[in-house]
Formats: C-alpha cells, structure tokens, sequence
C-alpha cells in the first residue's frame, strides 16, 4: 500500500558525475518520514565527522517532508540540510513555497549531493530523468535571469528552479537558497554549502505527478483540505496572517517593549511607527502570494518605485527583514529597510544573520572597536540606512569590510578582538532571530538548545500560552497543556511545555509543515495533523508516536553535533540577555540565569540527556530506535 | 457655542488580528466617548473578546485589562497572543 513515499532518495556525486538512486522501506520511513527526520538521518550515515563544510566532502540534503505537496493548506515545506558553515553544526533550514511539492511529484523523497563539480553545473530532474548540466553561463547572473535561462534550455516554464545567488557562489556563511524568487531557505549557510559544489542551481519538474498518487488514502486527504481550507479562513490568529503576513509583529512587539532595537540593547524602537504594518500597508504593499495550495497567503509584495526604486521581482519583507534592518539596525527609512531586504533576497542570503551582523557591527563601530579606516570609510552607526545598504551590497560581493561581515558576526568578533565578542548577539555562531529572550523565556531556552544555533521557530512562545482562555491556548490543550504560565516564567512547568512544543515543531520539520500551519499558532488542530499522516501514511499512528517522530530527529540532531564536539558549554545565550534591558516597557529586565541553569538541567533530564554533557544517553538513543548511534558516538 | 470645545475621540489600536473582530476588519478606530469608561465596558460594545486581548497599553503605558479606564483624547492600544513568524 502506499505510504506518503516514493521510496526513492536520489544520489548526486559532482566530482564523479555519478547518479544514483536508494530505495527505501516502510520501516525505515517510519522513524524517519521525512524532512528534519530524513536529512538528519542520511547526514549521519553518509557524512564523515569533522569534514570542512565548505570541501567537497561535505554533504547537502534536499528533504521532502512526508505531507509536502499534499493538498493541505501549509503542507509545503522541504528541509535544506548540510553541515553548516556557519555553525560547525549541523545545519538546516526550511522553505515553503514549490519546490518541495515539485520534487515529491517527481519522484523523489531526498536529494544528496556530494562531491564538487569542476566547474559550475546545476542539476535538472525533469520526468525522473535527472541529468547534470553545465552553468557556467548562469554563474555570477542574477536569480531572476538565471530562473529564465534554465526553464528556457529545459523547454519547461514551469520548472522549480532552486538555486543559490551571489552569496552562495562568494561563500558568504550565512547564504541561502532560493525558489521562484520569492521563497527562500535562508538560515545556516547552506547557499555556501551549494556554492562550494559549484552547484548553481536545483531545477525540478514534473509534467503528470500527483501527490494522491502516493498517499493511502487519497480522498481521505482531499476532504481534509477542504476542510482546512474553511477552518483557516475562521481561525483570527491564521486568517491575519492572509491579511497583513508577519508585520503586526512589530507594533505588538514594540508595546510590549519587546522589539529588538540597537542590536538587542533595547525593545523599544522609536521610529516603530514608520517601519510598522499600517505604514507598510499604506506605502509599499501590492498585495500577498501564496505557497503551494495554501489559502493563507501571508507572502508579502512590494509597489515598484520609490526613493529607492524597489522591484517586485524577489518579494517583499516579512516581520524579521523589517526588525533587524528596522528596529535592530536603529533605521525608521521604510523604503531603505525593503531595499535591504530586496538586496538580501537578490543576492540570495539570509535577512536575519546578514541585519543582525551589520547592528553588531554598527555597535562596535559606536563603541570605537573599528573605526573609518576598517570600514573602508562607511560611517556604521545605528540609524545610517546608506552605510547599511553599503554593507549589505559589500558582504554579498565579500568586499572591503563587508569580507570580514560575511564570516557572520562571530567570527567577525573574534578578529576585531577586545570586547567585540560580547556584542554579537549568537548562539552557536549564529545570529538571533528577532524575539526578544528577556520576554519570552522558553523562545530563549530555545535559542540556547536548538541545534542549528539562535533560531525562533524550534518551540511556541511563550506570549501564545500566557491567556487560557484564547484560541492559541485552546490550541495547546489537545497536546496536553492545563496550565497558563506567564511569557517571563521559567520554571521546571515551563520547560515541560518547552519540550512538549519543541517535539511538536520539529514534527512539522519532519513532516513538511509550515510553522504556520499546526496549533496552538495556527488552525490544524492536534487530532488534524494526526488524521493527515494516517490518510497520507496508512499507518495505525497516533499523536505519541508522531511527538517521538518529532524528538527522533530533534535527537539525531544532537547527535550530530555531539560528534562534532559540542558540549552543554554551547548551549548558551549571549551574556546580554543577562543584562537589563534599556528602554521600553521591559525596562531593567534581564534574563534570569540561575534559572536558565536549572531549564537547561531539567530540559537535559526530560529529554534523557546527561546533564553533565548534553548529549543523549545509550538508554535514550535506544528508546528511540537510534540504537546505530550509539556505537558511533 | 463659546467656552466649549471639542471632545476630543478616543484612538484605537486593533493590533494583528483583533482587527477581525471589527465588522469593518479596521485595525484603527476613532471613537468618540461622553466620558471616561472602563475599557472592557468599550470592548463589551465592540465586540471584541477579551479573551483574545492580550496586551493593553493607555497612551504608551501597559495596563490591566480589567483595571483599564479610558477618557476622551486617549490612545488606546490592544494586541492579541502574538508570537513566532
């Protein structure tokens, strides 16, 4: 019976020019079914530890999640995984969009391709006929050309065209990949991964392919769609995001005194106003896109023009874009902010590492750490939009000052030297994302633990589950939350649920999902996303099975790193999240850090780690069925 | 008539998606209030739930939902659970 799979992962050697494919079974799919869980798994089988990550050796995965494609609303999503230069670790992002869909039509669950190409190439899967193609015309050519040429010498307009920019082919640590111009794989340097292989570009189409043609129940899942589809649009929390994306953040945000201004030294920005959703909507919006069969629609787009003359070919800025060239960043110039963010999305690199290196680097600048003679000249003070354009345009072309900046804020601290280190706001060698820990405990529980370095979209915030009697909280019920804690609690109950929700995000990693998708943030109910794995698996399954399903590749993860040498010591926050918060409605508040200790041990003990190393023990790895780690530990 | 002058309307803030609420999706209102009020009271009128109010801030200062008075001339912002994206 089918079972959500292909069966089928696709093999890519650049340096042999080789092509393979691995047939996969049942039993295998079900402790990894995808995504996180698959890309995970096929990284510690295949990849050497300690390999470079930017050698030939190093591995990059393109993962379906087992409902990509399925006609569900959010069921888009794929998993770019490869040992990340940025973090040493093991890397990972997310993306919604096409691409996904496409390739699970065509065929294949996962892509894993290593090795380095001689010279530019990109990768063409058309009809389950994979071939690899030369690029060398396409190198050093923007996304938008690049996606032309390719559907052109495929003699397909509707070719997915993944590819890397600018910043991956200049190794930038924190470039991304990009599809259909406006959906992108930003965090953790896996454009540089791509660009090291001399691998411009992913294509993939599928002239009949159909996602029911894989899933055991086919109709079951059709029906869930429309319903879905309904629910979405009577859902408040999920239906604002048709209406207005991610960008009513920044208003809540920055009442709440939460909105990361100065490189996270306040969270209260004062030219909010002109950078917030309203001014948005009035100014520089046309209207939003879609990802593939999602009614929600919270892809922004930008009116062409302006001082800034701002394109409509890459999409528009999204809450963290707006934050980090915004608020962080110290700028309140609306159309300088999308600018920034429309040179992100053409060079192909990440918006939230590339705004949040440039404020660090505006703070050292003000605090007389590098001066004009670093900078080549460019005047890097908070507020300065030209002197942020400046360095966004040198750290894609790794030029001047912007080389030092594209090795990410980190090791850029290191080299800068004196006490730079304690104004690069990372974890794990990669940038926060624009949520401000100080507020919201367990989103920086999460920036500490999560694998993949500072990232906000590996647990549910706090702010969602404070109100027992809203929708995200009843959301939250049928995964067995009784209890409303405040968003600045943590305690021992707090990191229970921190856990529970870390297991349920990382299951929608594993399973395709956009974080847009499942309660309590969205409107797929609990009990929902159980019934579309049955409908697409077959499997007798339940929501136990599918919380271990999401802790299996949370784990796998860990053990990644574990290998790499990773410790409890890199479980950490920037030591200014300990510090008072200076300006806002979250004034003098610091991160608690005797409790944060105690999270960390009691997460550790919940999750069957040892608490002295962080790392998970033989019995868990057992539990788990991941008893093939525990001799390669 | 000389000695009086206008009352000045009560700005509201429906931040993120207590705009649905309002049959008119605003997210930006202007009322005009005879009195000071308690804002749950107003809310009560509006229909919007409290249930979904998650932070109130009186021109600029965070405040108690249920403790919150509203006059005229006031900026009143609200914002439901917001977190993640």
């Amino acid at each position: 019976m089918p079972n959500g799979s292909s069966g089928k992962i696709l093999h890519v050697n650049l340096t042999d020019n080789e092509i393979t494919e691995e047939l996969f079974g049942d039993d295998l799919y079900r402790l990894f079914p995808g995504g996180k869980g698959l890309a995970g798994y096929l990284l510690l089988r295949d990849l050497p530890a300690h390999t470079d990550p930017l050698s030939p050796e190093n591995i990059l995965i393109l993962a379906n999640g087992l409902l990509t494609g399925a006609p569900l609303s959010t069921a888009t999503r794929f998993t770019a995984a490869a040992k990340s230069p940025l973090t040493g670790g093991y890397g990972e992002s997310e993306a919604g969009g096409y691409w996904g869909p496409e390739l699970k039509m065509v065929g294949y669950e996962a892509v894993e391709i290593k090795g380095r190409a001689p010279s530019p190439v990109y990768l063409a899967i058309i009809d389950g006929q994979a071939a690899i193609c030369d690029a060398r015309h396409l190198w050093g050519q923007e996304p938008d050309w690049v996606e032309m040429q390719i559907r052109a010498e495929l003699v397909s307009d509707k070719a997915r065209v993944l590819q890397i920019g600018l910043a991956g082919e200049n190794l930038v640590r924190y470039a991304g990949l990009t599809h259909e111009l406006r959906h992108y794989n930003g965090r953790n340097g896996i454009g540089a991964v791509m660009g090291s292989k001399n691998l411009k570009a992913v294509a993939v189409r599928s002239s009949s392919g159909r996602y029911t043609n894989f899933a055991a129940h086919p109709q079951a899942l059709l029906d869930l769609g429309k319903r879905f589809s309904k629910e979405a649009k009577n859902h408040p929390p999920s239906w604002d995001l048709h209406e207005k994306g991610t960008l009513p953040l920044v208003s809540a945000f920055n009442a709440a005194g939460m909105l990361p201004t100065h490189n996270f030294q306040s969270g209260s920005f004062a030219g909010a106003d002109h950078i917030n959703w309203e001014t948005i909507e009035q100014e520089i919006l046309s209207g939003h896109r879609s990802c593939y069969a999602c009614v929600i629609r919270c892809k922004p787009e930008v009116k062409p023009g302006g001082k800034y003359n701002l394109s409509q070919t890459y999409g528009g800025p999204e809450y963290e874009a707006v934050s980090g060239f915004g608020s962080d960043c110290g700028v309140d110039d609306l159309g300088a902010v999308a600018y920034a963010n429309e040179l992100c999305n053409r060079y192909v690199m990440d918006t939230i590492s590339t705004s949040a290196t440039i404020a660090f680097a505006m703070e050292c600048f003000e605090r007389g750490l590098i001066g004009l003679d670093d900078t080549g000249g460019l005047e890097l003070r908070f507020g300065n939009a030209g002197a942020m354009l400046q360095a966004v345009e040198w750290i894609a072309r790794r030029q001047g000052f912007g080389d030092l900046l594209a090795e990410g804020s980190y090791r850029a601290a290191q080299k800068i030297g004196g006490d730079a280190l304690d104004y690069a706001i990372q974890v794990k060698g990669q940038e926060l994302s624009f949520h401000e820990p100080r507020g919201k405990v367990a989103v920086g529980l999460g920036f500490a633990v999560s694998e993949i370095g500072a990232d906000h979209l590996v647990s549910i915030h706090d702010t969602l589950l404070q109100n027992p009697a809203s929708v995200s909280f009843k959301g939250a019920q049928a995964l067995g939350i009784n209890n409303a804690l405040p968003a600045r609690l943590l305690n021992d109950e707090k990191v229970s649920q921190y856990f529970l929700f870390e297991n349920w995000v990382s299951l929608g990693k594993v399973l395709g999902l956009c974080y847009f998708g499942p309660a309590p943030r969205s409107f797929m109910q609990a009990c929902d996303v159980v019934a579309a794995v049955q409908a697409a698996s077959g499997w007798e399954i339940d929501l136990n099975e599918l919380l271990k399903i999401g802790e299996r590749a949370t784990n796998l993860a860990r053990m990644f790193n574990v290998r790499e040498g990773f410790t409890r010591a890199d479980d950490r926050l920037p030591e200014r999240m300990f510090q008072p918060l200076k300006g806002g409605a979250l004034t003098g508040v610091a991160y608690p850090r005797e409790e944060f200790e105690q999270a960390l041990t009691h997460l550790y003990r919940l999750k069957g780690w040892d608490p002295g190393t962080a790392a998970p023990t033989r019995t868990q790895l057992e539990k788990l069925g991941l008893e093939f780690l525990v001799n390669g530990r | 008539m000389a000695g009086e002058f206008p009352v000045q309307p009560v700005k509201l803030t429906l931040g993120g998606y207590l705009s649905s609420y309002d049959a008119q999706r605003r997210s930006r209102l202007q009322l005009n209030l005879e009195q000071s009020m308690l804002l749950s009271e107003l809310l009560l009128q509006l229909d919007i739930p409290v249930s979904e109010v998650d932070l109130v801030a009186v021109n600029g200062e965070q405040t108690n939902l249920a403790e919150a008075w509203i006059a005229p001339g006031d900026k009143v912002e609200l914002y439901p659970p917001m977190g993640g994206g």
